[in-house]
């Protein structure tokens, strides 16, 4: 590691040394890689064949994306297998993620959340509104607050304002609780073809608002 | 069947998105992505702009172990064929005489504009002076040129760096067919000290993140 930095007169290299030492330290790891540290462009690295680029990933974004299935399957077993298929279709299909398309922590997302949408379904475990698991739900009455605070959070949060409570409800349920039509019909005490019908309503709205 | 009212594609992509289609609605969805450019848009518009909602599912530390079960069904896959050589320093001494006899042979003026190359490697095959790739590096960009050198039939070259007291090397990138490899956004200080390889894989690179193929080129990066 000294080899590398010692007497270099660039800077991002001086300010680098630390954190590639500490991290040498904890596993064997390419110097390269671990100075990489955005989740673009180590995604962009797993997509050239890096190895060490994915372990980087999994470093970096493993508990929040364990939280996300976590909240979807409800079970830490299932939630792990998640986890651990996701990341394995994070390497096969990391050739093909275009930056152009979105940031990667959402593509990161959206291949966890399918995962775990596949598989609370394929186990057919439905989530009765009685679950008492059910009690920490992400729907909240302060949802709107607890969405970050980050720039691109602001229009959601802005947009999700405006629609009704029990269209934003729903978003909210299917998106982060991967809740069913009929399961948020239940949830919410409206019939299902009502439910249906403002979800997409929502999304229109929701559409207009963030193109704005 | 796909909307063609952008208003009505959009709901239903905004659906998709939220995992709220039926196992049949969704395979529709995704069979019709890649040729949709339209749908394509939507659905990643709706992956964007939702995501926020993401942070509201608490973060939380996976049960130990799963890193280990993902690497091993990653080596599975694909078993390392790496030549035992690439972990020994040996070669790379020799590959460095070889470079001093090239270097000698070759005189490389390269003028150096304000915010123009930091290093400049120039690889070659140990048998022969001849340069086959010319790589500069710098302002978080690497360039990589082939010079006079094509991969086999069906194959392709792929551009490694060789870091000092790292053992193994860091995939940079496959060589496009116009022989010109561009790593953007690259860290390229780190470079200092490292050696560059060319090796020889399948059309899509290595299938391992680790040279499979033989090493035809090699070629220290030097400081401009």
């Amino acid at each position: 590691m000294q080899a590398i930095c010692a007497g270099t007169v660039f800077p991002a290299c001086n300010g680098r040394r630390g954190f590639v030492r500490n991290a040498m330290a904890d596993h064997e790891s390419d110097v390269a890689v671990t100075a990489l540290s955005s989740a673009a462009t180590l995604v962009e690295a797993v997509g050239r064949g890096s190895r060490l680029a994915l372990k980087r990933l999994y470093d970096l974004e493993s508990r929040r994306l364990y939280g996300i299935a976590l909240r979807i399957v409800r079970r830490p077993e299932v939630a792990a297998d998640v986890l651990q298929e996701a990341f394995i279709q994070v390497w096969q299909n990391a050739g093909s993620y275009a930056p152009e398309r979105g940031a990667a922590q959402a593509w990161l997302t959206g291949i966890v959340r399918f995962r775990a949408l596949d598989a609370v379904r394929k186990s057919r475990r439905e989530v009765l509104s009685d679950d008492p698991a059910l009690g920490d739900s992400a729907e909240e009455p302060d949802v709107i607050e607890r969405i970050g605070a980050a720039a691109e959070a602001g229009a959601l949060r802005r947009c999700l304002g405006l629609l009704d409570d029990v269209q934003r409800r729903s978003v909210v349920l299917a998106f982060v609780d991967g809740l069913t039509h009929s399961q948020i019909a239940e949830r919410l005490a409206q019939p299902l073809g009502t439910i249906k019908g403002r979800i997409r309503r929502g999304l229109a709205a929701l559409r207009d608002c963030l193109e704005s | 069947m796909i909307p063609d009212d952008p208003i009505d594609r959009s709901a239903l992509a905004g659906e998709y998105v939220l995992g709220l289609l039926d196992a049949d609605e969704a395979r529709e969805i995704e069979q019709a992505l890649p040729s949709q450019d339209a749908l394509r848009g939507e659905v990643a518009f709706w992956e964007n702009r939702l995501h926020p909602l993401a942070a509201l599912a608490p973060a939380s530390d996976p049960p130990p172990g799963i890193w280990e079960k993902i690497s091993s069904k990653i080596e599975a896959a694909n078993p390392s064929r790496l030549p035992v050589w690439w972990n020994n320093a040996a070669p790379w001494r020799w590959t460095t005489a070889g470079l001093a006899a090239a270097a000698a042979a070759l005189l490389l003026v390269v003028a150096r504009p304000p915010t123009g190359p930091h290093f400049v490697g120039v690889l070659n095959a140990p048998s022969e002076q001849a340069p086959s790739f010319v790589v500069l590096g710098g302002h978080r960009e690497i360039v990589a040129r082939a010079a006079g050198a094509a991969p086999p039939a069906g194959r392709a070259f792929e551009l490694w760096a060789i870091y000092p007291n790292v053992s193994r090397p860091q995939a940079l990138g496959v060589i496009p067919a116009n022989g010109v490899l561009r790593v953007k956004d690259f860290p390229t200080e780190i470079l200092a000290g490292a050696s560059l390889a060319v090796s020889v894989e399948p059309p899509g690179g290595s299938p391992t993140g680790q040279p499979t193929g033989p090493v035809v080129f090699v070629g220290k990066l030097r400081s401009l």
